[in-house]
């Protein structure tokens, strides 16, 4: 049960900067991108690429993952965000959901349904705590997961333009009267969040252990998805949290329900939560009172 | 059946007429002026049905097979089943502005519960397509509760968790699916007669394609369809019309999910075997392109959208060397049209009309608002038998209303009342609450201590739509109308409740539906000449100028013929000449049809010319009230607010 | 940088025409700004006070015409751009950060300040806290929960964060109590004569005129009367501004008295038959 904490709250932790790069592109252009997760999964193809087949060391392929990831983001940005501003918001989520078909059917065209295996970066034995086995893996992924979203945070808060970034969810045309550019926010939001689904993508992957289309993209997306709402759609730090929350969640429900006869049991019971959680209190569980308006009631 | 006296006065510009004589009972007019049409819209409907449903399979049986194989009518009839789904998509999302994102699961109801039907039940497939609409439509209603608390994105999520528990967990349930071997969709007739023929079934799919077509075609020209638009647009002011938003909004979730059911069904029927895979969430994110690149909210759009987006990758396989890249062409293409036409071919189409129509007609000049004046306001006499209303109750009186949020008192124990046939004004500097306890009074806002009484009756604990109902009619600040509508179509739904028909009847479209809205049109159109737009009711609100459109609104609220009328700041972004012209205006309603009013003015001198009784308010509590003359001559008054006056 | 020449204007727009989608609202608007004045623009709702400010401010392009500021072309400069020649904006409405705390509002205001020279920016932060010594008060507060009159104070501070040559005040009266109003209009009128140039645009006419020293007046998109305000015809703003008939009912008029001593009238067009309650009569099938 313990055990299945230390898995659930690193698989929480994923989840999380999954869903602080959702956040940070609804923030920016007022959209859900259905792609999120896809961007991270076509780069961990990239990471094979170099890593596997060119045989690169590990942090030069996860680097141009990370890399190819930005610029997916940049040029979506550029492309089909830029040119929809006074656009409906639910025609710019079709586009996200072209970019997500775009990425999907690239990986099977180019590489395939069968899986790929990116080699392991650390191996060796791991530590025990109070009797809990942490594995160097995990390890590392808190520490680069601390270090991310700590960076983050501090260059949206320290920052003049990280500043301006958070001011823009606020009120973008009082932005433009400080003069900080509409334009140069929106790729900070999108290459960042771009940038954030790629190391999730690279951090879940020891997990699941192999690269397939689809395998790594839906249940990071879910959660991902599941944690942004949990945590309030336009709160950073409540993103983060409700990742941590849906990763111990689902990694306990499972481990509680595992051999029942009800399938699917753990996404149901997510997803149940999340509604009911909406329901009761639109903006999230720490989302700030004026988006409730926005979000009906 | 009767349709109520009717009568609309034309007036001629800028003089003063007798009013309009009492109202007296017009026989119907159809009777003894002209024949009744043998062939209304419902019988026409019908016949075309029953001819299609006859027809059709036969022709399909004979043509299809001399250019196409088997293969290629299944695949036309699974094209034909998403073509309705995506119309029933459309009905939610275009025409009621509700997101859903599990439709997938909805098709998946309808498929399962028409193999239950069919093969486990042993009943006929005409039987158990109607039986998959039912069900379907029901469990819709799981998700159309949520959306009456949430919005947009949010129902979306919600839409979304509905869809992954149904795929995930509950189709899967043994149950209903027997497990991932699945249900089988025997074509069944009769007993064990069942019908193998492809082409045949793709009749069916077309005649069930043209009968939602034509339910689609009902739910639009009738008071159905232009209340789903107004909730998309505006909901407090589809409210103030009288349409009950939270009953209209569950009536669309189970529309579409009924027509999604019969979607699910017929593809079901069409493949012959569904299981807990058939319809993953894809296919909801595929329902979701089709209806915004076919451009929301239009039938023809969806239908093309539905076809092009299952036909699109059988076509692309026959093209050799983009075996493979279809899907990302298809992608790619994707996000290029909806970055260019985010309103989908619709859009594309629409204002192709609208350039070819202004071109044939005078340009649309956007006037000096200088040159506005309202020839005359629609001078309705009343639709309603009158009521032993006593002449010298108010009709309005608000005692000690007190409006909270969280901490914040935006209304601080106010009491007015309006007497019949009187104008009170409502004034004071901005963010005082005057538009919070409007908002209370017309019933967007529930008061957290206090009375509002409506011609006698406590009304506090009403909903807008039922206070409309009762004869509240009211204006909005930022202009009550669904402005993406034509300003027939506002007018249209200004008359929401003297529609009265119910919803299944609008779904028939019977011969009373059909004469009700004649009789709106015509009153509309009196509506039209008496403002002076004659010839453009077919212009969508927004296009007209902002003073403009504060007439088109005040029209659209006298046509309900309130008992009271209130508004909300009408002067707004008005020219000089054409306050002054509203205030002719104003004080004429009062004075030969006795109208009540009450009205929230930034405007003094309009308020000093027009109204019999001021309350001025601050910071939420009732400063002063008097006569104008008393309100001139109070000294907290003044200085503070008339400075524009006291020049 | 050369002494301000006083022959030519600060800021100047020439024959601008601008509008929203099709429709146009300014249909050739000439003003000018010279260096160290106090100007405003007034007119009814309607008449293009705003969309003047915005083409001015660089929110809005026009779609002809010219607008120069210290001899330069900048009609085509959008705001952005404009903040770091020295135009400050405050905007309708106030439009500060809710979220975030006064001083993070002020900080954002300074964004260009501090990217040209980070060392002023300690300095310029504290001449700002002592001219509104209650945002120093509440430095730490979030935007949102201050008052209307700090929200505006905060507002002004913000845009004095750049270290403007010509401030843009858009409505500053709008939503506030009058006595809320005397104080900001001082400090506007303060800040002129420490050397500011401010143009603004205000729907009060009569707190507006007292501040101002030259006064724009429009109508219908075109400026209808302009001069210095010592100098204008009283009679005259009130006829162009077109508010005179209207005013004449705040004066008693015999007309409207007698109508008001009136009786109550009866409502002789409704059906003499009074029946019960009220129900709307459908026009559908009422069977």
């Amino acid at each position: 049960m313990l055990q299945a904490l230390v898995v659930g709250l690193v698989t929480g932790a994923i989840y999380g900067l999954m869903a602080l790069g959702l956040v940070l592109i609804y923030k920016g252009s007022r959209v859900l991108n259905f792609a999120q997760a896809e961007i991270g999964t076509a780069c961990l193809y990239v990471a094979w690429l170099v890593s596997a087949k060119g045989h690169q060391p590990y942090l030069v392929g996860a680097g141009a993952a990370i890399l190819t990831a930005v610029a997916i983001g940049l040029l979506f940005e550029r492309f089909v965000v830029r040119r929809m501003t006074d656009a409906p918001r639910l025609s710019v989520a079709v586009g996200t959901i072209g970019l997500f078909t775009f990425l999907f059917a690239a990986e099977i065209y180019f590489f395939g349904p069968s899986p790929r295996y990116l080699p392991a970066p650390i191996t060796g034995l791991g530590v025990q705590v109070a009797g809990i086995y942490v594995s160097p893996t995990q390890m590392v992924s808190f520490a680069v997961i601390a270090v991310i979203a700590g960076g983050l945070a501090a260059f949206l808060r320290l920052t003049d333009f990280g500043l301006g970034v958070v001011a823009a969810a606020q009120d973008a045309a009082a932005v433009r009267l400080v003069g900080i550019r509409l334009s140069r926010v929106s790729m900070f939001t999108w290459g960042v969040g771009a940038a954030l689904s790629a190391v999730a993508a690279l951090l879940i992957e020891p997990t699941i252990s192999l690269i397939a289309p689809g395998v790594i993209g839906e249940p990071l997306f879910v959660g991902g998805l599941a944690a942004a709402l949990l945590g309030g759609l336009s709160s950073l730090p409540g993103a983060f949290i409700g990742g941590l929350l849906v990763g111990v969640l689902s990694t306990e429900i499972q481990f509680v329900a595992s051999g029942r006869a009800i399938p699917g049991v753990s996404s149901l019971v997510l997803f149940a939560i999340v509604a009911g959680v909406l329901l009761v209190r639109p903006q999230g569980l720490l989302g700030s009172a004026n988006l409730r308006a926005e979000s009906g009631s | 059946m009767s349709a109520g006296p009717v009568s609309v006065s034309r007036r001629s510009s800028g003089t003063e007429v007798a009013p309009a004589s009492p109202a007296t009972p017009v026989p119907q007019s159809s009777e003894p002026v002209r024949r009744r049409p043998l062939l209304t819209p419902r019988r026409s409907n019908i016949l075309l049905l029953l001819a299609a449903a006859i027809l059709l399979p036969i022709v399909t049986a004979q043509a299809m097979p001399l250019a196409f194989t088997p293969t290629d009518s299944l695949v036309l009839a699974e094209a034909v089943a998403f073509a309705i789904a995506a119309l029933a998509l459309n009905m939610l999302t275009g025409y009621a502005g509700q997101i859903s994102l599990g439709h997938a699961a909805l098709l998946g109801v309808g498929a399962f519960a028409s193999g239950l039907v069919t093969s486990k039940a042993g009943l006929p497939m005409w039987i158990g397509l109607p039986a998959a609409a039912v069900a379907t439509g029901l469990i819709a209603l799981v998700i159309g509760f949520p959306a009456l608390r949430l919005r947009g994105l949010y129902l979306a999520m919600v839409t979304i968790a509905f869809g992954f528990a149904m795929y995930d967990s509950i189709l899967r349930l043994d149950v209903f699916t027997g497990g991932s071997a699945g249900v089988e969709l025997p074509r069944r007739i009769w007993h064990d007669t069942q019908f193998s023929d492809q082409s045949v079934m793709l009749a069916v799919a077309l005649v069930a394609l043209l009968a939602v077509w034509l339910l689609d075609a009902n739910i639009t020209r009738t008071r159905l369809g232009r209340a789903f638009r107004a909730i998309r647009e505006n909901e407090a002011v589809a409210q103030a019309y009288g349409v009950d938003v939270a009953r209209y909004k569950l009536v669309a979730f189970v529309l579409s999910g009924a027509l999604a059911g019969l979607a699910g069904a017929l593809w079901g029927h069409a493949v012959g075997f569904v299981n807990s895979e058939s319809f993953p969430f894809d296919i909801s994110l595929a329902l979701i392109i089709m209806v915004v690149v076919g451009g929301l909210g239009s039938r023809v759009g969806a239908v093309i959208a539905g076809l092009a987006f299952s036909l699109f990758p059988v076509v692309l396989h026959g093209i050799a060397w983009l075996a493979g890249l279809d899907i990302m062409v298809g992608a790619l293409l994707l996000m290029y049209t909806v970055s260019r036409h985010p309103g989908g071919f619709a859009e594309v189409i629409g204002e192709a009309r609208e350039r070819r129509r202004e071109r044939r007609s005078a340009r649309v000049q956007t006037p000096d608002d200088d040159a506005i004046t309202i020839p005359a306001l629609p001078r309705v006499t009343s639709l309603r038998t009158s009521t032993a209303v006593d002449p010298l109750a108010p009709v309005l009186e608000v005692e000690n209303v007190t409006v909270r949020f969280g901490g914040l008192v935006a209304v601080d124990s106010a009491s007015l009342r309006v007497p019949r046939g009187k104008i009170v004004g409502l004034i004071g500097p901005n963010g005082a609450g005057k538009t919070t306890l409007f908002n209370t009074i017309s019933g967007l806002i529930r008061p957290t201590t206090g009375t509002v009484r409506l011609l006698g009756q406590d009304v506090s604990g009403l909903p807008a739509h039922r206070r409309a109902e009762l004869g509240l009619g009211r204006t909005f600040q930022q202009i009550g109308l669904a402005k993406d509508q034509t300003m027939l179509d506002n007018l249209l739904l200004a008359q929401h409740l003297e529609a009265g028909y119910s919803t299944g009847r609008a779904l028939a479209y019977t011969r009373g539906v059909a004469a009700a809205e004649e009789v709106m049109e015509a009153r509309a159109r009196e509506a039209i000449t008496a403002l002076g737009f004659d010839g453009r009711e077919q212009t969508p609100v927004k296009r007209f100028s902002h003073g403009q459109q504060r007439i088109i609104e005040m029209g659209c609220a006298l046509l309900t013929d309130p008992e009271l009328l209130m508004l909300d700041e009408p002067s707004a972004g008005m020219a000089p000449g054409a306050v002054e012209n509203l205030a002719v205006r104003l004080n004429d309603l009062r004075d030969s049809l006795g109208r009540t009013m009450l009205l929230i003015e930034h405007n003094v001198p309009l308020v000093l010319d027009v109204c019999d009784y001021i309350y001025v308010l601050n910071f939420g509590q009732v400063l002063a009230e008097g006569t104008p003359d008393e309100i001139l001559a109070h000294p907290d008054v003044i200085g503070a607010y008339l400075g524009e006056a006291a020049g | 940088m050369s002494r301000p020449d006083s022959a030519v204007p600060l800021l100047s727009a020439t024959d601008l025409h601008a509008g929203f989608g099709s429709h146009a609202v300014l249909h050739g608007v000439d003003l000018e700004v010279r260096d160290g004045d106090i100007a405003g623009v007034f007119g009814l709702n309607g008449a293009g006070k705003s969309v003047t400010m915005k083409v001015l401010a660089g929110l809005v392009p026009a779609w002809s015409g010219k607008v120069e500021y210290a001899g330069r072309d900048i009609t085509r400069l959008p705001v952005e751009d404009r903040v770091g020649l020295g135009v400050g904006n405050v905007p309708q409405g106030r439009q500060v950060f809710p979220e975030l705390s006064v001083e993070q509002n002020l900080r954002l205001g300074a964004y260009q300040l501090r990217r040209r020279d980070k060392s002023r920016y300690a300095p310029v932060l504290e001449q700002v806290f002592q001219r509104f010594p209650v945002l120093a008060q509440r430095r730490g507060q979030a935007a949102g929960t201050l008052s209307g009159g700090e929200q505006a104070s905060l507002a002004v501070g913000r845009a004095l964060m750049s270290e403007p040559r010509l401030l843009l005040v858009d409505e500053p009266s709008a939503g506030l109590a009058p006595k809320i109003v005397e104080e900001l209009f001082q400090v506007l009128a303060d800040l002129n004569a420490g050397g500011l140039t401010i143009l603004l645009v205000e729907q009060n006419v009569t707190f507006g005129l007292k501040l101002v020293r030259t006064a724009y007046l429009l109508r219908s998109g075109k400026v209808v009367y302009s001069g210095l305000v010592a100098e204008l015809d009283r009679e005259r703003v009130v006829t162009e501004l077109g508010i005179g008939r209207l005013l004449g009912a705040a004066r008693p008029n015999p007309d409207t008295a007698k109508r008001r001593a009136a009786p109550t009238r009866t409502i002789t067009n409704r059906s003499p038959s009074m029946k019960n309650t009220r129900k709307p009569r459908s026009l559908g099938e009422a069977s």
